[in-house]
């Protein structure tokens, strides 16, 4: 409380004292910056309302002359976007699923068991945190080519079931759960998934919101992988399905807009509504460095 | 089995852990046993021997096209380097690229973290601004700049119209497409640094800047001798990310230009694409990928050593 005080006490003297010039400067500076940032975003969705051809106009429109639902009725109509749609959710609902688990149960035992070889293994996992994937990028191809696993969602799926970075998280966030309730329910009698079930995983909510928000936008976003291993349209997803449409449209800008703007929306709508946890998840997801 | 109350667990649990040593710790073997074989097969399959399979392969004049694939010893990496110039292209490209988007990105996430620490209102609507183009779906950011930089229809040619200047067709002349680039992947990831910054800049004590003001020092001197110094390890944090990450660019070049025009924006990870998915030349693809590796890892020890050095204050 003392503490409080002092702090706050020079802060407002200073900014009673000082000019608010300069924290003008700042807020005109930043909202310029702001407009930067939200032009293109702007731009995405008032093309979306336009024609064809006002989309082609020169000097270009900012708000569209006449504003239609057209690009939209052609986009949905004429490309299958629901079936893209739910091939991206079903991607990246099963690897979010699977890394949440396979990290929560590989960083409770990593955590909270002694086994010989568990520092060199954890040092391991950690080491390929440094390798890109551009780097396994063929070894991987062919791996699930061998699985025969190419041009199917499982080729998105199965390589994405485990994370280094995952573990890495849960451990850290696991290892601060105290020992003494992991001891009292083992002589409780409890089996040993049965407290990571039941006792431990119930005790992530933030690191699975953290972790699960960071796997599932990396998951939709993915653009490489899902390049190599899908050739079929109605195996794609979003991005793969936006880039495919953009190089059959690539004049169309109203079309291309249109089409941007639903894949963007649900994810920037998300944002809005839990922007902490977004932010959040992806500062930690830094850290992986 | 009667119900556990703390006193008769803390009762218990010393004379029962030691007692029961022997035969709990086989479950707890079993268990561990159990539970992490199929994840380290996972990590094994998809992470360790891609490693392996990828050195391995360089060595090798491999295509998954023709059954015969030969040792050749280095000499994928020699001829990366001596008889493939749109390679040596693509390594000075990337780190063009990386030399001016990594400074730039820093220059302008520190100010705007610094702007954002210092104002009381509307913080969290500037944050989530600056933020936003870093969750949107980068194909979507990629499309959107390829209309706002289209030489007729863009807003860009367009706003610069308007004050009278000449318009470029951005994508099409190898000194600007780059560039272009360049201020698509600034723009896309700066909230991320900005938030990172913002991250480090809230550990910094308060005291620390009413102690300097009691001294008398400026706005600059705070800045300079406070701020600077305890923000070298996000700093640092800041550098190796954005490096690495941009070392590996791709998406804006596959999607707009193909490495065009005349291979001025061509990248090491798209050439890489280009030689294995393209001309499905894997084993020399593989030999690009393990430089790209170690690069990395050079880039990554230098800028550890180099902001160690600095750390002791």
């Amino acid at each position: 409380m003392k503490k409080a005080m002092t702090a706050s006490t020079p802060s407002t003297k200073a900014s009673a004292r000082r000019p608010s010039l300069s924290t003008i400067t700042l807020y005109v500076v930043l909202s310029l910056g702001a407009i930067v940032m939200l032009t293109p975003l702007f731009q995405m969705i008032m093309t979306s309302f336009k024609t064809s051809g006002e989309a082609l106009r020169v000097p270009p429109t900012l708000l569209p002359d006449r504003p239609t639902l057209e690009a939209y009725r052609t986009v949905l109509t004429q490309a299958p976007f629901g079936l893209w749609f739910r091939n991206s959710v079903l991607v990246a609902v099963s690897v979010t699923a699977l890394i949440l688990f396979t990290s929560s149960l590989a960083g409770y035992i990593f955590a909270k068991f002694k086994f010989p070889g568990r520092d060199l293994l954890f040092t391991l996992l950690l080491g390929t945190l440094m390798v890109p994937f551009p780097v396994v990028l063929i070894p991987i191809y062919l791996i699930v080519n061998n699985l025969h696993l190419l041009n199917t969602l499982f080729a998105l799926i199965v390589p994405s079931t485990v994370s280094a970075f995952g573990i890495f998280l849960m451990r850290q966030f696991i290892a601060a759960i105290p020992d003494d309730l992991i001891d009292a329910a083992r002589l409780d009698g409890a089996s040993e998934f049965g407290i990571y079930w039941r006792l431990i995983r119930p005790q992530l909510g933030p690191a699975f919101g953290a972790l699960g928000i960071f796997t599932f936008l990396s998951s939709r976003n993915d653009y490489l992988w899902p390049l190599i291993a899908i050739n079929d349209q109605d195996k794609m997803t979003l991005p793969l399905a936006l880039a495919f449409f953009n190089s059959s449209h690539a004049t169309r800008y109203d079309l291309v807009m249109a089409a941007a703007v639903l894949i963007v929306l649900p994810v920037i709508a998300a944002f809005l509504f839990f922007q902490r946890q977004f932010i959040n998840a992806l500062v930690l997801s830094g850290m992986k460095g | 089995m009667s119900v556990p109350t703390a006193s008769n667990i803390a009762a218990e649990r010393a004379p029962t852990q030691r007692r029961k040593h022997a035969p709990g710790h086989g479950a707890l073997m079993r268990f561990v046993a159990l539970a992490l074989t199929p994840i380290m097969l996972l990590f094994f399959i998809f992470a360790f021997l891609p490693i392996g399979v990828s050195i391995f392969l360089s060595f090798y004049r491999y295509s998954p096209l023709d059954m015969n694939a030969p040792f050749i010893g280095l000499r994928n990496y020699t001829f990366a380097f001596t008889k493939d110039p749109a390679f040596v292209t693509s390594l000075g490209n990337t780190l063009k690229y990386v030399l001016i988007a990594v400074p730039l990105n820093v220059v302008l996430t520190l100010p705007i973290a610094l702007a954002l620490n210092h104002i009381k209102r509307f913080k969290a609507f500037f944050r989530a601004v600056y933020f936003m183009p870093a969750i949107t779906s980068l194909v979507a950011v990629v499309l959107v700049w390829r209309y706002l930089l289209d030489p007729q229809a863009g807003l860009i040619n367009g706003a610069l119209a308007l004050v009278g200047l000449p318009g470029r067709a951005w994508l099409g002349e190898p000194e600007y497409a780059l560039f272009a680039m360049i201020l698509l992947s600034v723009w896309q990831d700066m909230g991320y640094n900005v938030i990172v910054f913002l991250a480090g800049l809230q550990t910094i004590p308060e005291t620390f800047y009413e102690a300097a003001m009691v001294d008398g020092a400026n706005g600059w001197q705070r800045f300079r001798h406070i701020t600077l110094p305890l923000l070298s390890r996000t700093t640092l944090f800041v550098l190796v990310l954005t490096t690495i990450s941009y070392m590996q660019v791709f998406v804006p070049m596959a999607i707009m230009t193909r490495g065009g025009p005349l291979n001025s924006t061509r990248t090491i990870v798209l050439h890489i694409w280009d030689q294995a998915f393209q001309y499905l030349k894997m084993g020399y693809a593989s030999a690009l990928s393990v430089v790209l590796l170690l690069m990395l890892l050079a880039i990554t020890l230098i800028q550890l050593r180099l902001l160690r050095s600095n750390w002791e204050y």
